[in-house]
């Protein structure tokens, strides 16, 4: 008992920062998604082709290595030491795997967004034009409330991998919730702490589902 | 001669390429203020791509348009966005597929340019909202959503959309094409409605009988050039170019 009870406290613990991990990638994944897709759509080839090659690479190589690269990086090809930043109660651990996990994020969300925005019948932008919508006005009032509409499924799915996903942080030694699972998992010779760790993800994603469902369901007033 | 302040549309040697296709070779016309002006002829004769020229959606490549007697381009020079917005305010576009905002109740679609666009209160723009609802019979649906509204009462909605401004000219562009004959007929009405009240309009249209009737002028346009024009009802009952009289024969 005393032993469930302890894995209980130390997986709780590690789930602040999964947590934490999951809120601030969304936080900043999806804006900077918005901006490299809107990169990506650019008419001015070489910004389009720049971005082209950003999602390509992000997409196309581990997150896992991408989050040593972060966290290395700056030291090992600039020599520049980080490793004694800290932001708050977030240390440079912590501020590395954010950094990488929202970039590979944008990347995803990007080309989600892209999709959405390119699916927009060239009459919308019309009418708002001769309605005397500026661009801004277009953007935010007609345009984006649809295209959230059209991406949110995509959307959803990247969402819920996310929560996954925050496990790939235990390269970089940050006391997620995975981290710490694995820590007494070993340490009491028993796959309990990971039965655990699995209902723990299993669960915050049940409620996302529900939350998300709330949220496409809120939004299907109109077709 | 008219007075020249009586001309809301001018449109003079208009020319408009896309890449190698020349599509309007010198187009010139007149609307004056009342006037409802229909425009036909076949499909890739350059009817649509005028209209679009009109409306800012397109740009000219020479020539000159003046609307209000605002010139939104000479010489094929087009004027500062500044102008340009006040001209986008100066007239209305109803589309073929009405272009609704579907995430906007009706009343909302109505009303969104003049609140974000005209700076009205939303008390004034729902006076206005409610006066066209009325107009277009279509009070009882004003917090409904586009989805939910036959073709017809759509294309009333989008009628209303662009009344709403109060422009001083409203283009139509193929106002009917995207419905079936018994929703047509709704939307034609109102449009009678409207040219009975003396609202300038320049109507791209298919219906022979409906330009016939309710139009004072026929343009005919093929081959990016007008090859005839004059009174409607003369023009539909006794064409005098070749084109226009196999054109007409057709309908």
């Amino acid at each position: 008992m005393g032993a469930i009870q302890s894995t209980l406290i130390q997986l709780l613990q590690g789930f602040k920062f999964t947590f934490g991990i999951f809120f601030f990638t969304l936080i900043f994944s999806i804006p900077l998604g918005l901006l490299v897709s809107k990169g990506r759509m650019s008419k001015i080839k070489i910004v389009s082709l720049i971005f082209q090659l950003y999602i390509s690479i992000l997409r196309g190589t581990p997150l896992m290595l991408q989050l040593l690269l972060v966290y290395f990086g700056p030291y090992y090809i600039f020599g520049i030491n980080l490793g004694s930043i800290q932001i708050g109660p977030f240390n440079y651990r912590f501020i590395a795997t954010i950094v990488a996990f929202s970039l590979n994020y944008a990347a995803y969300f990007a080309e989600i967004f892209r999709g959405g925005i390119q699916s927009m019948s060239k009459g919308q932008y019309e009418a708002a034009t001769v309605l005397g919508f500026s661009k801004m006005q277009t953007y935010f009032k007609i345009i984006l409330p649809q295209v959230v509409k059209r991406v949110l499924p995509s959307v959803s799915n990247e969402i819920i991998t996310l929560v996954k996903d925050t496990s790939l942080a235990q390269v970089l030694s940050v006391t997620e919730m995975f981290t710490k699972a694995s820590a007494a998992a070993s340490a009491q010779v028993s796959v309990i702490p990971f039965i655990v760790a699995g209902a723990f993800y299993y669960v915050t994603n049940l409620i996302i589902e529900q939350i998300l469902n709330r949220v496409e369901k809120s939004m299907s007033y109109y077709s | 001669m008219p007075e020249k302040s009586d001309v809301v549309l001018e449109i003079s040697k208009v020319y408009k390429s896309f890449e190698d296709l020349e599509v309007l070779k010198g187009i010139s016309m007149e609307v004056r203020r009342g006037e409802v002006v229909a425009v036909i002829g076949p499909s890739g004769g350059g009817k649509s791509t005028l209209l679009r020229c009109a409306t800012t959606l397109e740009k000219v490549d020479a020539g000159k348009i003046a609307i209000g007697g605002d010139v939104l381009c000479e010489d094929g020079q087009y004027c500062d966005k500044k102008l340009e917005k006040q001209i986008r305010s100066k007239f209305g576009l109803v589309f073929q597929n009405f272009n609704l905002f579907p995430h906007f109740s009706v009343r909302r679609n109505i009303t969104e340019a003049l609140i974000h666009v005209h700076k009205m209160s939303k008390e004034e723009a729902d006076k206005v909202c409610n006066g066209l609802l009325k107009k277009m019979d279509l009070m009882q649906k004003a917090n409904d959503y586009p989805c939910n509204l036959s073709g017809g009462q759509q294309q009333r909605v989008s009628i209303a959309r662009a009344l709403a401004t109060n422009p001083e000219i409203i283009f139509f562009d193929e106002p009917t094409s995207a419905l079936d004959p018994e929703l047509t007929k709704g939307v034609l009405n109102v449009i009678k409605e409207l040219a009975k009240e003396k609202m300038t309009m320049v109507i791209v249209t298919h219906e022979m009988s409906f330009a016939r009737d309710v139009a004072d002028r026929i343009i005919f346009m093929d081959g990016g050039v007008i090859v005839e024009e004059g009174p409607a009802y003369e023009l539909v009952t006794n064409p005098k170019q070749e084109r226009t009289k196999a054109f007409l024969a057709g309908y």
